[in-house]
């Protein structure tokens, strides 16, 4: 049910309006920078406490951080490799399986936000 | 007089008396009503065995309530209500039956004492529950929901067969912690790893939840696979080799979530890791990591069945919950997004969300018994969680590229449910005590020290950090319509492909030997006839005056020859 209508924003609910902040120009970059400073912050942080390290490895000054950055982006790059091996048609379990088939309409209410 | 009542028997009159009231509101006060009662009930009950049924010469326990038992059996409770009250507009009566027979399944399987009532509420919340696939009433869901049956009530056959074992091993049928070792044990073992998707027996989870209909898969998502982590904890604490499956478990479905189009099905295989906290839990079987297997059980159902009434409130104004077809909803769906968002927090374990202080627990037990590379692998998978279901699941739906839907937001009742579900996410990451106190065992943790905090936004905010680099360089992988080949692929291609290769050269040999068979039986009936049928050539030669005449010959030459000698 893509809207073939020009968007009218001002009908949107108002959270939504105001959610539209994140759409301006520049705006996601903003967002990417204040990410990037709470990390610096928080890496600084790791300074700041005396830690009760269960391992060795905890002592590591942003070890936290290291290992999460390294870990998600090794989980991404392994899934992406995965896929090419295990990816296959949405019709590969034949046209009548779920993947493929449309969900039941009674079942839904499907209304455009300016109905 | 309430307490002489089991629990589950209250959803079950309520759920034979449903056909006869009339549609609408009433019957949706009454699914409300229940799980209320319920709640209070179990609330209010005294701890200890309290309804005994003689059975055929056995004493059934119907009622042991212990400090383990009833804080499952309070969330039970609690998810029940809070989805049929997300499944308020839904007028079908089998849907509205079966989750209220499920419900009370599950919870007379908590607070079964014995194994045989254990087994037959075990059977009943595989039953009840296939019916919130087929409600779905496509060929699709049908044989989804077949291949669903058979694996639940292949895990109940299991389950009977370890029980009858035990009693002929024992004599007794109590259900309580047990040395896996004899067959009985392996078995009720095996049959409870099946209900909680262990590794290699999982995907019936990710094949089924998301084929059933939008509001059955959020009553789905809460029962069955806590109600097996439950009979763990119960049977099998301490028992080491759960530490491991439970790793594993949290393990292989990140990688299959992140790649996962369907986004119910990425939520499926995001309850999958979610369990492998509990079972590492289980498996490590201290007090604290028990306390951290329960507590993290009752948060997760909930922000589950928060993430799963998200996705299917987008899908009950969309139609679909592909990540492909979807995205920029937050425009006219935005209070939607704010609840998926808060759940999204609650599973990433943010501190101040419910995911924090209870996955905590178990973190700090395993890392206290001194299991580094388990404890390795759960600080890994708290990565993935938060790319499949912390990122992923509310980016692509109401964010990312525009898909140019622009559907109204959810109705009132599903609004209501998302709120109150994200409100007990946010008040049991804030104020954890109540919780705590609820637990099997009493609670000396402390999770808001600043070493806790600052370490875990640390790991939150660096992979967050690495998903804007990945999505930037575009090394993030694309949502694109597929499917995935899971262990399903066993049974749904490779078996039948098998069965129908071998069926030709199988076929083939019967049919030769069939030929063989009648041209050679053929071929020897007609040389018989050829020879010894009425114009055949023996009988040719063998009339009767002939045989007569031979006859006197030889006779004749023997009289001569006895006559000459």
């Amino acid at each position: 049910m893509a809207n073939k209508k020009p968007d009218n924003p001002d009908r949107f609910p108002p959270l939504g309006r105001a959610l539209l902040w994140v759409d301006g120009p520049g705006n996601v970059d903003k967002i990417v920078y204040a990410l990037a400073g709470v990390c610096v912050v928080l890496f600084l942080a790791d300074f700041t406490y005396k830690k009760h390290p269960y391992f060795t490895a905890e002592e590591i000054p942003g070890f936290y951080g290291i290992y999460g950055f390294v870990m998600f982006s090794a989980l991404i790059l392994v899934a992406k490799t995965l896929r090419f091996f295990i990816k296959r048609p949405e019709n590969y379990y034949g046209d009548k399986a779920i993947d493929r088939e449309e969900y039941p309409v009674d079942e839904l209410d499907e209304v455009d936000y300016d109905a | 007089m309430l307490e002489q009542i089991p629990t589950a028997f209250l959803y079950f009159l309520a759920a034979l008396a449903l056909p006869v009231l009339p549609r609408g509101a009433i019957r949706g006060v009454v699914l409300l009503a229940i799980p209320a009662i319920a709640a209070l009930q179990v609330w209010s009950l005294p701890l200890g065995n309290l309804v005994q049924l003689e059975f055929f010469g056995f004493s059934l326990d119907l009622m042991r309530v212990d400090k383990l038992s009833r804080v499952f059996a309070l969330i039970f409770c609690i998810a029940a209500f809070l989805g049929n009250l997300y499944a308020w507009h839904v007028r079908d009566i089998v849907q509205q039956v079966a989750a209220l027979m499920y419900a009370g399944a599950a919870i007379g399987a908590v607070f079964a004492g014995d194994l045989i009532t254990l087994f037959f509420y075990w059977e009943g919340t595989a039953i009840s529950s296939v019916f919130l696939i087929w409600a779905r009433r496509t060929v699709g869901s049908f044989h989804t929901g077949m291949r669903y049956l058979i694996i639940q009530v292949g895990s109940g056959v299991i389950l009977l067969a370890g029980v009858i074992l035990m009693y002929v091993d024992t004599g007794s049928i109590a259900f309580e912690r047990m040395e896996l070792g004899s067959p009985a044990t392996w078995l009720i073992f095996l049959s409870f790893g099946i209900k909680c998707a262990f590794p290699l027996l999982h995907n019936w989870l990710q094949d089924s939840y998301p084929a059933a209909t939008v509001t059955g898969t959020v009553i789905l998502s809460a029962f069955t696979t806590k109600l097996a982590v439950y009979a763990l904890a119960r049977g099998f604490a301490g028992t080491e080799i759960l530490i491991y499956i439970g790793a594993i478990m949290t393990l292989f479905p990140i990688f299959f979530a992140e790649i996962e189009n369907d986004l119910r099905r990425v939520l499926a295989y995001s309850l999958n890791n979610q369990l492998g906290f509990m079972v590492v839990g289980i498996g490590i079987g201290t007090e604290m990591s028990l306390n951290g297997t329960a507590s993290h059980a009752f948060a997760h159902i909930l922000y589950k069945a928060l993430l799963f009434m998200s996705v299917g409130a987008v899908m009950f104004r969309t139609g679909t919950s592909k990540a492909s077809e979807l995205g920029g909803l937050y425009r006219t769906m935005p209070r939607t997004a704010m609840f998926c968002l808060v759940g999204a927090a609650s599973i990433s374990a943010f501190p101040l969300f419910s995911g924090f202080v209870t996955k905590s627990l178990v973190m700090s037990a395993t890392a206290e018994e001194n299991y580094p590379w388990i404890w390795a692998i759960m600080l890994f998978a708290s990565a993935g969680v938060l790319s499949h279901s912390g990122i992923k699941i509310p980016y692509f739906t109401f964010f990312a590229h525009d898909s140019g839907k622009r559907p109204k937001e959810a109705p009132v009742h599903m609004q209501l449910a998302m709120g109150i579900t994200a409100a007990l996410c946010i008040l049991i990451g804030i104020f954890p005590e109540p919780l705590y106190a609820l637990l099997p065992y009493e609670v000396e943790y402390q999770p808001y020290t600043v070493g806790h905090v600052v370490t875990q936004l640390q790991l939150l905010c660096f992979a967050l950090l690495a998903f804007c680099f990945l999505m930037r360089t575009g090394i993030h992988p694309a949502e694109i319509r597929a499917i995935n080949l899971d262990t399903d692929w066993t049974y749904r291609r490779m078996l039948p492909r098998l069965i129908q290769w071998l069926s030709g050269p199988v076929g083939g040999i019967f049919k030769g030997i069939e030929i063989l068979k009648t041209t050679w039986l053929k071929g020897m009936i007609i040389t018989l006839y050829h020879s010894f049928g009425p114009q055949g050539r023996t009988s040719q030669f063998w009339p009767t005056g002939a045989m007569v005449l031979w006859i006197a010959v030889l006779l004749g030459i023997t009289l001569m020859v006895s006559y000459a000698s």
